[in-house]
């Protein structure tokens, strides 16, 4: 029993992160939108994390199955409203969601895993691109012209739950999805799964030569990561965000700020997309506001700081400071 | 040691950060009417965000100082305008969204840029049964989606293309091949549906139409294209690299139609200064320009309140509110006038309460410089007509409707050749 | 009817094509050597754009001098970014210079938007168009082709014949053996940043005159997404391979159009778009090296 407790001790500071963000946004005035962008920024790194952190493989492309979700959600929603189904169209639009993200996630990962490095990287940019444009020249899903369906929300769930969902429901969601994530990380991470990647990350041939299946492994991590990816798509850019253009959802940025949440926390560490998720979201959010029009000039440079200050990130750099105390357990 | 500088200045900026995050909401004066306003001053919709922000601090202003406040039951409150940078980011729309209602405790709230930016902000809003008025936003669908507080001062996109369309066929019944050519996206693509709609209406023909993606570089294959379909005059565009790119390889190709109509670029100064004659004689709609001849007379005749600023001031304040360098063009006008039609709405009132300024706003009915003001019961722009501008002898006419001519079309435009040679659009 | 636009497609392809692969050898150059995938391209061509239209509309002179000017103001740029970020970051994880270039692209555009604002700008350089016959070429366009196969071409001759050029391929090749060999590996990094980031640059005056309007401090991005793909047709790794993997991208998307118009039901140029990405993933399929790496 404390052996286990000891083994997935990390979890802890990121659940009690995920409480307070929670516990402050629904009792401070004026919190609740700022911490809901907060979470979808640590869902994000969390999901991402997974695959980048365990493999050290940069999947340029992750916003695909962000995307895919949200097409999964918002393509069962405009279907079935009518039907009478209520709820369930909201756990169907969820099957959906994970199916095309999941399927999609497949098709990749037979196929660009196999490329390394850099070839990788851009294979899923490929992929990413490609997809878009296929949606918008074969006009599939309404094309360019995207979807757009709070009346069909509002038509299944009524007026009030569906206004309910889309300020605060979604980000409850948003919250579970990233404590899910979490949960998995540290589970793979303390499994023959997080070993046999670790080794991958350290050196791919000789973990080959080992007998371990590395392929098997990659696939696992990438498709779980792609399906965290899925849900959030289908929570934040659907249930919270009733419209969907190709150009949106598609956009490669939301990648580059699923990295920067990484890198900033630490890539590899459970603790580190909640960190950095926390100082990329309110970093811009308070820059926003104090310097409205110039907060990239000052967020810009001062990313770069932070990167050559901290190359293994936030919480890579305490782990390395603290990582040997009574403490260290608790970072991972 | 270096490092240890830096990690020590950075553990001191974010816990200054932190500070400022929770800092309360500057106290702003109680008899003081807010607008907020999640702008888009940075990021993809900066040049429209800034426009936007430049026209809603001239109104503000001028209803600030000229107009001397907004009166409910004789007493005159001041306008204040909040506004912060939401990067052209739906992430960061909602969050400061929540700011605004829940901590700056504003009163109404103006959206961002962007249909997609709107419908991003749109569930806050009516959760919070606030207000929420849309500049920048175009999409038709917008307003079939049943929310209650969303009221639109941009007209809505299938309307953009369709004065060009009845110029057309008066002053040329004869020419009925049409081409259309707009950018893949959701605006332009809800445009050339209302331009097709609209032109099988009116009897044209419709001898092409195809879009292009969005960021392209090269628009020869589609032009070549076109061009074998020998169109009379040719609509398009999408926003505003495009627009500068579809007329200047027109150019090129020495490919010569009698009307080269874009919507968002070619009403813009940059367009000329970017493409020089090859600018002349091409014509674009734009909710307003510089140069409409909007007055008190014509609200007059129309027997419509006026209120705002004469154009000229609204030039000279927008001036004085933003870079020297910076002309306003219609995303200015179009935020402006949205300040005066927020102000009559709560005059009409009484009240800043959404749901009576809501209401006032369904009811009224006004003119200012950027034209008509009227939404339906969806509250979508009905009241405010699109001009038409023609590039004639390097400035911007306004060639329709007639009502509003400046100067008369040049029909058909001068070929791009004369125009090397120096010919420029001007009508007989 | 046709043939006449398949033609006139592809000579725009191949013009356009020239203009890629100039564009893209700078990321090659800098991954070649330093193993740096430079996630701000984009911004760095946007810079060369500016300087194009500051030579041409502010000081009235010709595009082609604003070539070496460019080159040297990204020789510049590349040093001050080299030994202030990237210098610090070649031991760190690789995602690290990711974000580094990232965020240097965004410094430029920042910087860029304070100076000239976010207004979409652009010039006309008169200089006449050439007949062919099927279809007619701007002669600017033909400019900004030659200029760039003439920057391929120093390039080439400067890798070849200087020392510099040789110490560059040998650490390309083998960065240790290099070192052992006593070549300066540190100066190299820094000097191949900087020339990667001033052809870069000066890139972005041959698409400037390539494409001289819509000019704007956010144009980059998709130039970015492009010169990835057209590395990896060229091998990502050979600056030459760039140059002719942007051949290849132009000559695509250009001339497929004719052939997918014939599609019913698609937008045919959205689908050109479509086929350049699909045959990336093709050729990384079967050829992950790159379509044009020799052994």
């Amino acid at each position: 029993m404390m052996r286990t407790l000891d083994k997935y001790a990390a979890i802890f500071p990121v659940l009690v992160v995920y409480a307070v963000l929670f516990l402050l946004g629904l009792n401070m005035s004026g919190m609740w939108q700022l911490m809901a962008t907060l979470l979808f920024y640590c869902a994000l790194g969390q999901a991402f994390n997974i695959f980048l952190g365990m493999t050290g493989y940069v999947d340029f492309g992750y916003v695909a199955f962000v995307g895919m979700g949200t097409y999964g959600m918002a393509v069962t929603i405009t279907s079935l409203a009518g039907t009478g189904l209520g709820g369930l169209t909201i756990i169907a639009g969820y099957i959906m969601a994970l199916a095309f993200s999941g399927l999609l996630s497949l098709a990749v990962g037979a196929v660009a895993l196999r490329l390394r490095g850099a070839y990788f990287a851009i294979a899923t940019i490929g992929v990413n691109e490609g997809l878009r444009f296929l949606i918008e020249g074969t006009n599939l899903w309404g094309g360019s012209g995207g979807i757009i369906f709070t009346r069909q929300l509002n038509d299944i769930l009524g007026k009030d739950a569906s206004s309910a969902l889309a300020t605060f429901w979604a980000d409850v969601l948003v919250l579970i999805i990233a404590v899910l994530a979490a949960i998995t990380t540290i589970v793979y991470m303390r499994s023959k799964i997080g070993y046999a990647l670790t080794a991958l990350r350290e050196d791919e041939d000789a973990a080959k030569v080992m007998g371990i299946n590395v392929t098997m492994f990659k696939i696992l991590a990438f498709m779980t990561s792609a399906c965290f990816a899925g849900l959030l798509g289908a929570t934040a850019w659907a249930l919270k965000t009733p419209y969907v253009f190709p150009p949106e959802v598609f956009e490669i940025h939301y990648t580059i700020e699923a990295i920067i949440i990484v890198m900033l926390g630490g890539a590899g560490t459970l603790l580190g997309p909640v960190a950095g998720g926390l100082i990329y979201g309110i970093g811009k959010y308070v820059l926003s506001i104090v310097l409205p029009g110039f907060q990239l000039l000052i967020f810009a440079p001062l990313i770069i700081i932070i990167i050559v200050a901290f190359p293994d990130g936030v919480v890579g750099g305490i782990r390395n400071k603290f990582g040997h105390t009574a403490l260290g357990r608790f970072i991972l | 040691m270096m490092k240890h500088v830096a990690e020590r200045c950075l553990a001191a900026l974010l816990a200054g950060l932190c500070l400022l995050l929770f800092a309360p909401g500057t106290g702003l004066a109680q008899s003081s009417i807010v607008i907020g306003h999640p702008a888009c001053l940075s990021g993809k919709y900066a040049k429209a965000g800034e426009q936007a922000v430049g026209g809603i601090k001239a109104c503000v202003q001028w209803v600030n100082q000229e107009y001397g406040g907004i009166s409910i039951d004789g007493e005159k409150h001041k306008l204040e305008y909040k506004v912060y940078d939401s990067e052209s980011k739906k992430e960061s729309v909602t969050s400061l969204i929540g700011r605004l209602i829940t901590v700056d405790k504003v009163d109404v709230v103006f959206s961002a840029y962007s249909s997609g930016l709107t419908l991003r902000g749109a569930p806050i809003t009516e959760s919070h049964n606030m207000l929420y008025m849309d500049h920048g936003g175009a999409n038709n669908k917008i307003f079939e989606q049943g929310f209650d507080y969303v009221v639109q001062t941009i007209g809505p996109a299938t309307s953009y293309h369709k004065g060009t369309l009845d110029m057309i066929k008066q002053i040329a019944p004869e020419d009925k091949r049409v081409a259309l050519a707009y950018e893949d996206s959701e605006f332009a693509r809800m445009v050339m549906e209302g331009a097709e709609n609209y032109a099988e209406e009116l009897g044209f023909n419709v001898v092409f139409k195809r879009t292009y993606p969005s960021g392209v570089n090269d628009l020869t294959p589609l032009l070549n294209a076109m061009k074998a379909a020998d169109p009379d005059f040719v609509l398009g565009g999408g926003h505003y690299e495009d627009g500068q790119l579809f007329c200047s390889q027109m150019a090129d190709m020495d490919f010569n139609v009698k009307a080269l109509s874009l919507i968002a670029s070619a009403t813009l100064p940059a367009f000329y200064e970017a493409l020089g004659t090859n600018a002349e004689g091409v014509m674009g709609p734009s909710h307003w320009e510089m140069g409409v001849t909007f007055s008190e007379e014509s609200a007059k005749e129309k027997g419509l309140p006026w209120i705002g600023p004469s154009q000229e001031e609204f030039i000279s304040l927008f001036k004085e509110n933003t870079d020297k360098n910076m002309k306003p063009d219609y995303h200015a006008a179009e935020a402006g006038a949205q300040v005066l039609a927020y102000a009559l709405g709560v005059e009409k009132a009484g009240s800043t309460d959404s749901d009576k300024v809501r209401k006032a706003l369904g009811d009224l009915e006004f003119m200012s410089f950027y034209g008509g003001w009227d939404v339906n019961e969806n509250g979508m722009q009905v009241g405010h007509t699109m001009v038409n501008i023609q590039w004639q002898d390097s400035k911007r006419a306004l060639v329709w409707p007639e009502s509003a001519q400046t100067s008369k079309p040049v029909y058909p435009m001068p070929t791009f050749q004369e125009k090397d040679q120096g010919a420029v659009a001007v009508p007989e | 009817m046709f043939g006449e636009q398949l033609l006139s497609n592809l000579a725009q392809g191949i013009v356009l094509g020239c203009v890629y692969g100039v564009a893209t050898m700078g990321l090659s150059l800098i991954f070649g050597v330093l193993k740096v995938v430079n996630v701000g391209h984009g911004a760095f061509i946007m810079v060369g754009c500016f300087v194009t239209l500051f030579f041409f509309n502010s000081l009235g002179m010709s595009p082609f001098v604003a070539i070496p000017a460019a080159f040297l103001l990204g020789l510049g740029i590349g040093y001050v970014f080299y030994y202030s970020a990237i210098r610090r970051l070649l031991k760190a994880p690789e995602l690290s210079t990711l974000l580094a270039t990232f965020y240097m692209g965004v410094i430029l555009q920042e910087v860029v938007k304070l100076i000239y604002g976010s207004e979409y700008r652009g010039f006309r350089w008169k200089v006449g168009s050439l007949s062919l016959g099927f279809t007619s070429l701007p002669m600017a366009k033909l400019y900004a082709a030659l200029g760039s196969i003439a920057v391929a071409l120093i390039l080439y001759a400067w890798f070849r014949k200087t020392r510099a050029g040789t110490a560059m391929r040998a650490v390309v090749e083998d960065d240790e053996g290099a070192r052992v060999c006593g070549v300066n590996v540190g100066g190299v990094y820094a000097m191949s940043f900087a020339l990667g980031i001033g052809l870069t640059v000066a890139s972005g005056v041959m698409l400037a005159m390539f494409l001289p309007v819509g000019i704007n401090p956010y144009m980059g991005a998709e130039y970015t997404l492009k010169a990835f793909v057209i590395a990896v047709l060229g091998g990502l790794a050979s600056p030459y391979g760039a140059f002719f993997g942007g051949l290849i991208f132009g000559i695509i998307e250009n001339g497929s159009y004719t052939f997918l118009a014939a599609i019913p039901g698609v937008e045919p140029f959205g689908m050109t778009r479509f086929l350049s990405f699909a045959m990336l993933l093709i050729i990384l399929l079967i050829r992950p090296t790159g379509l044009l790496r020799a052994k």
